[in-house]
């Protein structure tokens, strides 16, 4: 009993040890000894081509404050930043910026507004701004092409097709063919999506459309179950070179799904900043029983802490699959899935709102997701298995009942 | 599990396993009466954005590069800060330090101020960042006269308006209850002395030896009287120390209570004093008050409740003795015969208590350091 005890009390203290060391917000203040100590890192040197270049944009933007071009050069260079590394600091720079102009807004502010205010889930306030741009600048391909892309994350499709069919009367075949292409992927027609997109593909030079259209070609390739097709696109599409978060993301979630954890440990091994990459690296970890994976989850759950204390919400889909697969809570995961879901119904959002309905044993936490595959005819064939699963629940989830 | 432990330690302490987030400073700060004190902790990387910190391009930030600084940020960051009541309060940095947060680096800015006012509404206008980064947020805690407020600013919620009517007589109350009693459970001195008065409380002396009493509502009775002329005589002094019409050098205050504890215990070993002990329960209960009062005036009372505030401290200190009343009499009646009660717990007892507060004495009378508590 006392070896009992004594084991037990090590075992707590050990426990409140690594907690506290865990735990950054426990940390004192200190005064540092040295002039010489590093107290931070930042992102690149003052030296740096990147930072050369912004160096540029800010001072043009200094010398004419009311030259809304250089304000849009500058945003939109902080945007792609923001996308690249996965850090929003850059969005609030952008957003800052743009926010000087007031309502004497320009098509290219609103744009630019609408691209920010889209990434942070606000999807109302952006098909506002891009629609406002648009009617100042009916030519503006880019309005019809970013309203198309948040009609399919809320799945509304036919708005969708309407932004698609605007674009393609404007004859922008690569915008149209990515907005189609992906249309037809998420409504029943996976081939015939496949089939657009590529075509979008052999008519682009751009490094970026290129890089897009790819990373999104893997992805209907794996919902095919066309693995080896997937792999060589998104390997072509890291082959573009430059950082996409996006896209790395996607690639380890096809190393993840195909049972490849060693190579999603190597290739996201220096992007532990990034929340949503930062969770496949945990992943990736704890299925390779790495001792790296506790740190990094530990990480993760101080991350998810400090953006619940500025009530920030745009990780909801990434926090149920880390309550899920790394913290083995389904029910809070299920409650996650399902606000996140509220507001973005893509296919990912669609697939962790049924696998934490699935480990909670919720058929009726599953209704939203089981009710898009009906409509939507979505083809993947894991997420049918997932709904052909759940919908034999209701046995076991009342046997549960009658038990308690 | 160790090495685990390790290589947590090593991971955190990477500085690139630092997180990208969107912009927070931390900001609290604390309003009792006129004064304010607050701790604001800014990104480095935002302070960096801001006025250009790395002045030698090398992508790392230094404590000297920050220090260098301290002037300019100092002033920067309480440009963009008002805090008002009853008018503009003044603020000024007076410390600099550095602190780790789940993004990275910190400044800690370590703040103090005067306002006109001691009572009545506290206004506050945030305004750091949000012209250079529109996502930047102020997380707010304050903490006014006692009662905590929390609040996230931003480029639209950046004035904001903290009503002090909205504090809660009862909470302020039970705050300072809750004080009370703690104070009362991690004073040690306090405690010893109580149980010297209590120990003979069921005991009586016959023929120059203790003998246990025949009833118990002899005992309780004995108790109840000791106990509530020590709260009353603490409630007194405290009051006079705290409401400032009365103040003694502390360290005069905390020998003569360990002196108390001393005397207190050599008369169960040496009886003087057999009847009336409630006597010298007030007496001493005079000194107590004043080490009362030291503690009390570092928790701060409200300007507007210090009445309330008081009762509720006193109030609690007699909640904290009577728990331990009630532990301590039923199991002293019920052993009153034993030998063990007699020889082990009321004489060995009371010589080690003599012994401790011994030790206090010299201890606080020479200023010297010689036990752990």
């Amino acid at each position: 009993m006392l070896i009992k005890c004594n084991q037990w009390s090590f075992k707590f203290g050990l426990a409140l040890f690594a907690a506290v060391l865990a735990t950054p917000a426990l940390t004192a203040p200190r005064t540092p000894t040295q002039d010489a100590a590093v107290i931070e890192r930042l992102p690149f040197r003052a030296g740096d081509t990147r930072a050369k270049a912004l160096a540029e944009m800010r001072a043009n933007v200094l010398k004419a404050p009311d030259d809304a071009a250089a304000s849009v050069t500058l945003a939109q260079a902080y945007f792609n930043l923001a996308l690249a590394l996965g850090d929003p600091r850059y969005v609030g720079y952008a957003d800052a910026i743009v926010a000087r102009f007031g309502s004497k807004m320009t098509p290219d502010l609103l744009i630019t507004r609408g691209m920010l205010q889209q990434y942070r889930h606000d999807f109302a306030g952006a098909l506002t701004d891009f629609a406002a741009a648009k009617s100042m600048d009916p030519d503006l391909a880019i309005a019809h092409a970013w309203r198309g892309a948040i009609y399919l994350v809320e799945a509304k499709y036919s708005n969708a097709s309407q932004e698609c069919a605007a674009l393609l009367q404007m004859q922008r075949a690569v915008l149209y063919g990515g907005c189609t292409g992906l249309l037809q992927a998420y409504t029943g027609q996976l081939a015939d999506g496949y089939a657009t997109l590529q075509q979008a593909l052999s008519t682009t030079r751009d490094d970026d459309r290129r890089r897009w259209l790819l990373t999104r070609l893997g992805e209907v390739a794996a919902w095919k179950g066309q693995t080896a097709k997937a792999e060589r696109h998104y390997r072509d599409a890291v082959a573009l070179g430059q950082d996409d978060g996006y896209l790395l993301a996607a690639w380890a979630d096809f190393l993840l799904d195909n049972q490849r954890p060693a190579e999603v440990a190597k290739l996201l091994a220096s992007w532990e900043a990034s929340d949503g990459l930062l969770l496949r690296l945990a992943e990736a970890e704890a299925l390779l029983k790495l001792p790296a994976a506790a740190a990094h989850i530990q990480a993760l759950d101080d991350r998810f802490a400090a953006a619940k204390l500025r009530g920030d919400t745009t990780h909801r889909a990434e926090e149920a699959r880390f309550q899920l697969r790394l913290r083995n809570n389904p029910a809070l995961s299920l409650q996650v899935a399902m606000d996140n879901y509220q507001v973005q119904k893509e296919p990912r959002d669609v697939r962790i709102l049924l696998e934490s309905a699935l480990a909670a044993k919720s058929a009726e936490g599953a209704k939203p997701a089981l009710d898009w595959l009906q409509t939507s005819r979505f083809e993947d064939a894991h997420l049918q298995s997932l709904a052909k699963q759940i919908s034999q629940l209701p046995l076991s989830s009342k046997k549960s009942e009658s038990k308690s | 599990m160790m090495r685990f432990v390790l290589l947590m330690v090593l991971l955190l302490c990477q500085p690139s396993a630092w997180a990208h987030k969107a912009s927070d400073s931390f900001l609290v700060v604390d309003a009792k009466g006129m004064a304010i004190t607050a701790q604001w902790d800014i990104a480095l990387r935002d302070i960096d954005f801001a006025l250009g910190l790395d002045s030698n391009g090398d992508a790392e930030i230094t404590w000297g590069e920050l220090r260098a600084r301290q002037n300019d940020l100092s002033a920067w960051a309480l440009s963009r800060l008002d805090i008002a009541r009853g008018g503009a309060c003044s603020l000024a940095v007076s410390s600099l330090q550095v602190d780790d947060h789940t993004d990275g680096g910190y400044a800690v800015l370590h703040i103090t101020g005067n306002c006109p006012a001691a009572t009545g509404d506290l206004g506050l206008q945030y305004r750091l960042l949000f012209e250079l980064d529109n996502l930047h947020r102020g997380l707010l805690r304050l903490n006014l006269d006692g009662v905590t407020h929390t609040t996230v600013l931003s480029p639209s919620s950046g004035l904001v308006q903290f009503s002090a009517e909205k504090v809660s007589r009862w909470k302020q109350f039970t705050k300072y209850l809750e004080e009370g009693v703690w104070h009362i459970w991690i004073g040690f001195d306090h405690i010893l002395f109580l149980l010297s008065l209590l120990l003979p409380a069921v005991l009586v002396v016959s023929m120059r030896r203790w003998r246990g009493v025949d009833n118990f509502g002899v005992a309780l009775r004995e108790v109840l009287w000791v106990v509530t002329s020590f709260t009353a005589a603490h409630s007194i002094t405290l009051s006079l120390a705290a409401l400032g019409l009365v103040s003694l050098p502390s360290r005069l205050v905390e020998s003569a209570i360990a002196l108390s504890v001393v005397l207190a215990a050599a008369n169960n070993i040496w009886p003087v004093v057999e009847h009336k002990r409630w006597l010298v329960a007030f007496g001493f209960g005079l000194i107590h008050g004043f080490g009362f009062a030291s503690v009390l005036a570092e928790l701060g009372l409200p300007a507007d409740a210090l009445v309330l505030s008081l009762l509720g401290f006193n109030a609690g200190v007699e909640v904290g003795q009577m728990a331990i009343v009630a532990v301590f009499l039923p199991l002293a009646f019920l052993l009153r015969h034993t030998r063990f009660y007699l020889r082990g717990v009321f004489l060995v007892g009371s010589w080690l208590i003599m012994l401790v507060a011994l030790v206090w004495l010299i201890e606080r009378v020479f200023d010297l350091k010689l036990l752990g508590f």
